[in-house]
This record gives structure tokens, C-alpha cells and sequence, in this order.
């Protein structure tokens, strides 16, 4: 299951020292989109490997992009989106270039604005993600991140391979009544330090504070944590990682964690996690992380997240298909 | 939407073409939602013992335990035993969901818990084992969960192209690698079948280097590159089965993948209940069941949607 060579996404830092400054607005259609009522859509994504990605046009072009709550905001590719990036860079000394994209790009609403599910008015920073592409072997035209994810109540199936977002209004009430059948079974509160979900656990009676993203492949722990919980992380083998920021790898210990627990009822079976160095990232981001939860936690937990009432919400994987 | 529709069945006949030695993947099988862990061996000429690293026959030891040994199971020398079939062979069955994602695993056989059998340079699914970045100069097996087999459920075909010295098939079943599918040659053309889960998977020839779409699947999708990847849609037999209702003169299975057809497919009584098998591609599928008229949905599935005119339906996945 672990690979020699591993690429993980933790997008976060990363977007604050390469981006390039933001203004761009854009459209992004999703063609596989089954669109409920005029609040209500469901998405469905496939895994690469452990990234949740979703088929989706913009600018038209066709291509994927990974869904990421540890993303601040949407990113789109610098390799397929170069004009976005000239202009962005030109936004400063020649703000009539930057009329003219949206005047175009108002046009690309209207066409599609009836028959898909749309995404537009937003903010996105233009990023190198070609290494990526090169070792997921994908084309990827951006990453959809929390400045985009926030406006909805977001169900992230690992059962049924999609994501179902709803309108909520300023409280994280659902404007639609009627979006889940299946019965909610837990939740769990979590606390929002800007864009990062952070949610307080313990391994081995030691507390612990971790941030939870979708797009972390593995998750994570930080090498200077308590030896009490260390104790708890099996060592297997090492790996090679690289991030979004650059093809940069080093090499960390993966193993697998034991006993890690949310709350008295939501806790987990041994998740696969690498150690690693979080120190620059809680620098950047102003957190205080121990850990990161990533792709092993949304495969145990079928997880609705609401970020207005900063609540997660959990529903059972059937027991019984026929 | 055209689809080009691939089932077992059709291809059996495959078999009859004879195969170049090593044509199988080593070790391993999978048959359905099982993997099977296969080992003989009379197919290993090579033993190295545990830590000292000492080279030994076949014949230097009496085999107590064989034992599969992995990337899945932390490299666990004694976790996973296999059965004894007879002297030489054992086998392990495991479902397919104790494998649970897509990526390929790296494993190797053990016995008696100290001598590991080492494949060959010839063994068609071999990597370079290493140990904390090193080489360790010896192979380890790696399992693919789409494979050649000749029972496989994805035939394959090229015409033509008879003087080329390779045909590589690559898709997305298989991350788009170059060198491990290699087709093979026959009368008017270049062959292979893959064991393949179900999905709908993009792929491409490369003939000698030159990458080209299959010309005679329709069905296909233009990629970055301003060209055409060919597009397969592996489908997976499926039962739906509705318990009870037995008094009912007439029930019906209904959904996403028959267009909700209300005639169609005519459910089997059985003594349970009544049955019907269909074959899904791989995703989501909306159903339900028609009950002397009366649309119903699963009695004993709890995954359930709403459809966008605010009806329930019933939800089977296929993966």
C-alpha cells in the first residue's frame, strides 16, 4: 500500500509564499455534476491514488482538480492557465487588462449558467502544479480550496465516490431540508484558525491538536511530539515526499498510528501516517499542529463538514449490500 | 452514449491462441472480488535466508509454512499463512477490499518463516527490492489490480502493424505505464486481455514509441496532447435482490442504468424472494423496485439519495 516514492499534498504554506497576487474571476463548470435543486449538488471524483479529484471545465479547457480544505484558496494551474498569471502579474500598474478578462469571462457564465452546476466570483492565486501532473499522471488544472468550499455544508463520501454541497445560509443552516437520507450518526466540533479545520484528539491519553485535509495524502504527525504518543506510531519504511510548492523531496518515516481518539465515541483503527516536521507550517499559518488528518480519516469516517457551525457530522458505511 | 461493452463471456475464446512463456503475472490472481496468492515452488530456483543473506536450493530445507509477505501487511513474516495444496503448492485467499485503494503492492513468499523465495529477472511483474533507499540487489513480486489473464474481461485488439517490434498497451488502469503491458502478436495483428475492476479507464497503443488511439472503438475522448484517448467501460455482473414479497404476481427492477424502463427487467422468483442480474459499469446507480405497480425502494439497502424531482431512490455503488 505504501509506494517508494509518495507525493503528498499539503498545500498550505505554500500558497502564501508562491502565489502570485489574486483577482482573477473565473467559472468552473462541473460536467458530471447531478444537480439536486438550486442548493443541493452532488459531484462525483475519483481517487489518484489517495487525492479526491472532480472532472471540471474552466476557461474551456477539461481537466481535474483536487478538492483541498487545506487549501485557502481555489489555485489553478500556472501551465494551463499562463494568460491568468500575466495578468495577474500586470494587476498592479494596468488594472483595464483585468476589466477585460471579466468582461469575457461573463460571457462563459451565461452560456453554461441553466445547465450545470457553477462556481464563479471568486478569488484564485495561479501556481506551478506541473509536478504534480507529472507524478500523478493526471491533467490538473487547480485545486479547489476553502474560499470556495466555505459557502456550502460539504458531504466528502468515500463510499459513494462524491461530494455533495448545499447552500448554507450565514448560520450553516441548509437552505434545502431535504439533502441526506442516511442517518447521521455523530458529530464532532472543530474550531477554525483562518482557513484550517483544527480539531482537538488524544493518542495514548496525550492531547493533541490536529488540523484536517482532504488533500493530505498521508496523514501526518509532527516529529517533536510527546513520547507518549510516539509510542503509539509503528515505523514500516521510509518514503519520499514532495508537496505542492515544489518538486522538492524528502525523505520521511511511515508507519502506522494507534489509538487515536476525537471524542468519547468517534475514534479510529490504525491510520496510516508518516512523520514529518510541521514547524514551518504552523509558522506560517499561526497554528500549533501536532498533526494532520488526511485521506485515512475520510475512509474510516463518511464526513459532512459545516464550517458556519464548525461542526463535522458522521455517517455509518452500510453494513449490508446485497 | 455509445458504450463499448466488455464482459467475460465473450472472450474465452482468447485462450486458444497460444502464449510466450511468463505471459502470466507471478504469485498472484483475481478472481472476482478475491485475490488469490498462489505459490509453487517448483517456480523459484532461489532462496535467500533472512538476514544472513546466504543463497540456498530448493532442496536445502523441507518446507514447514509459506507465508505472503507484503507491502499490506507491514512485511509480516508470520501474519499471513498460506494453505498447503499439496507438497509444492499453497494458496491464500483474500478479499479485494483488504486491499483498499488502487495502488499496486509490492510482496514475496516466505518459508518457514526465514527464507524468502526470490523471483526472477525472466517474472513478468518484478521491482528491484529496497530497503530504507537501498537496493537490495534481489526482485520483489508486485501485484497489479488490473492484470493480464486470459479469462480477463478487457480483450484488447490491434490491427495491422505487423512489422513492429513492440505494442505497448497503457491506460489509466494502470497509470499510464509504458513498459508493463506488452501485447502480443498474432495472424493480422497485436492482442492482449487484462483482468481490469470495474470503471470507465481512458488508454492508448504505443506501437514502437508512437502512441496512437484504438481505431476501432468509437468511443473516445480528445486529451491534452489535441488527440484522441480511446475510452472502455469494464461492467460488473450484479444482483439485486428483493426479499419477501412473495405473494406478488409481478416485480420489476428499475433504474439509472435502464433509464427507469417499467417492463424491462422482469425480476426471478426465487424462494427468498426475487432476483435480477445486470451489468453496471462502475459508479453510482439509482434503483427501485416495482411491486405489482407500487414503486418501492430496497427494503435492505439503507443508502439512499434523493433524485433531483425530490423522489428517494435507492443507491448501489460499483467499484
Amino acid at each position: 500500500m505504501l509506494r517508494f516514492y509518495f507525493t503528498i499534498l499539503c498545500i498550505t504554506f505554500s500558497t502564501h509564499l508562491l502565489s502570485a497576487s489574486n483577482g482573477i474571476r473565473n467559472t468552473i463548470v462541473f460536467p458530471k455534476a447531478e444537480v439536486i435543486n438550486e442548493y443541493t449538488t452532488r459531484i462525483p471524483f475519483k481517487l489518484v491514488d489517495h487525492l479526491i479529484v472532480i472532472e471540471a471545465e474552466i476557461s474551456n479547457k477539461k481537466g481535474n482538480f483536487i478538492i483541498d480544505t487545506g487549501s485557502e484558496t481555489l489555485i489553478l494551474n500556472k501551465v494551463h492557465f499562463p494568460e491568468f498569471y500575466e495578468h495577474q502579474r500586470k494587476q498592479s500598474n494596468a488594472s483595464g487588462v483585468l476589466q477585460s478578462v471579466e468582461n469575457s469571462y461573463e460571457k462563459y457564465i451565461k452560456e453554461f449558467a441553466l445547465e450545470n452546476f457553477k462556481i464563479y466570483n471568486k478569488v484564485s492565486d495561479v501556481i506551478d502544479l506541473s509536478h504534480i501532473e507529472i507524478a500523478k499522471k493526471i491533467q490538473l488544472l487547480g485545486v479547489i480550496g476553502y474560499n470556495i468550499l466555505k459557502d456550502y455544508e460539504i458531504f466528502i463520501d468515500l463510499y459513494l465516490h462524491q461530494i455533495t454541497l448545499t447552500k448554507v445560509d450565514t448560520f450553516g443552516e441548509k437552505l434545502d431540508k431535504n439533502v441526506y437520507l442516511e442517518k447521521i450518526v455523530d458529530s464532532l466540533d472543530f474550531k477554525l484558525k483562518n482557513h484550517t479545520i483544527v480539531i482537538n484528539g488524544t493518542v495514548n491519553d496525550q492531547n493533541i491538536t490536529f488540523s484536517l485535509d482532504t488533500a493530505a495524502e498521508f496523514n501526518q504527525i509532527n516529529k517533536s511530539i510527546n513520547k507518549k504518543v510516539l509510542q503509539q506510531f509503528k515505523p514500516m519504511k521510509r518514503l519520499l515526499l514532495s508537496g505542492v510548492a515544489s518538486d522538492r523531496k524528502i525523505e520521511v518515516l511511515a508507519g502506522k498510528l494507534y489509538r487515536v481518539k476525537l471524542s468519547e465515541t468517534v475514534y479510529f483503527g490504525p491510520m496510516y501516517t508518516v512523520l514529518t516536521n510541521l514547524s514551518k507550517m504552523n509558522d506560517a499559518f499561526g497554528t500549533d499542529l501536532d498533526g494532520i488528518l488526511g485521506y485515512e480519516f475520510f475512509i474510516q469516517k463518511r464526513t459532512i463538514i459545516n464550517y458556519q457551525k464548525k461542526k463535522l457530522y458522521f455517517i455509518n458505511y452500510p453494513y449490508n449490500q446485497q | 452514449m455509445k458504450y463499448l461493452k466488455l464482459h467475460t463471456f465473450l472472450f474465452v475464446f482468447i485462450s486458444i491462441f497460444s502464449y510466450a512463456q511468463n505471459e502470466r503475472f507471478k504469485g498472484y490472481k483475481i478472481e472476482g472480488d478475491t485475490v488469490v496468492f498462489s505459490f509453487d515452488v517448483r517456480d523459484y530456483s532461489k532462496f535467500t535466508k533472512e538476514y544472513t543473506g546466504q543463497i540456498l536450493d530448493f532442496n536445502d530445507f523441507d518446507i514447514k509454512n509459506v507465508v505472503v509477505s507484503g507491502e499490506f501487511n507491514n512485511w509480516s513474516r508470520d501474519n499471513w499463512k498460506m494453505k498447503k495444496i499439496n507438497d509444492y503448492k499453497y494458496e491464500l485467499r483474500k478479499n479485494i477490499s483488504d486491499f483498499n485503494d488502487e495502488f499496486s503492492w509490492e510482496f514475496k513468499y516466505i518459508i518457514n518463516n526465514t527464507y524468502w523465495a526470490e523471483p526472477s529477472r525472466k517474472d513478468l511483474n518484478i521491482v528491484n527490492a529496497t530497503k530504507n533507499g537501498y537496493g537490495l540487489g534481489v526482485y520483489n513480486l508486485k501485484m497489479y489490480t488490473a492484470y493480464p489473464s486470459e479469462n480477463g474481461n478487457a480483450s484488447f485488439k490491434l490491427q495491422g502493424f505487423t512489422n513492429a517490434k513492440k505494442v505497448i498497451v497503457a491506460g489509466s488502469f494502470n497509470k499510464w505505464n509504458e513498459d508493463l503491458f506488452t501485447m502480443k502478436k498474432n495472424e493480422d495483428g497485436w492482442e492482449l486481455t487484462l483482468q481490469i475492476k470495474p470503471g470507465t479507464y481512458e488508454y492508448r497503443f504505443i506501437v514502437d514509441g508512437r502512441w496512437m488511439e484504438d481505431s476501432n472503438n468509437s468511443h473516445k475522448k480528445r486529451n491534452e496532447f489535441n488527440q484522441y484517448n480511446s475510452v472502455l467501460d469494464i461492467q460488473e455482473y450484479t444482483a439485486f435482490k428483493l426479499r419477501g414479497y412473495t405473494n406478488a404476481k409481478k416485480v420489476i427492477l428499475a433504474g439509472s442504468f435502464n433509464n427507469w424502463n417499467e417492463s424491462d427487467f422482469v425480476m426471478q422468483k426465487t424462494d427468498y424472494g426475487w432476483k435480477y442480474v445486470v451489468a453496471l459499469s462502475g459508479g453510482k446507480h439509482h434503483y427501485k423496485f416495482i411491486v405489482d405497480g407500487e414503486w418501492i425502494t430496497d427494503p435492505n439497502n439503507s443508502v439512499k439519495e434523493y433524485d433531483g424531482n425530490g423522489h428517494i431512490n435507492s443507491v448501489r455503488m460499483i467499484k
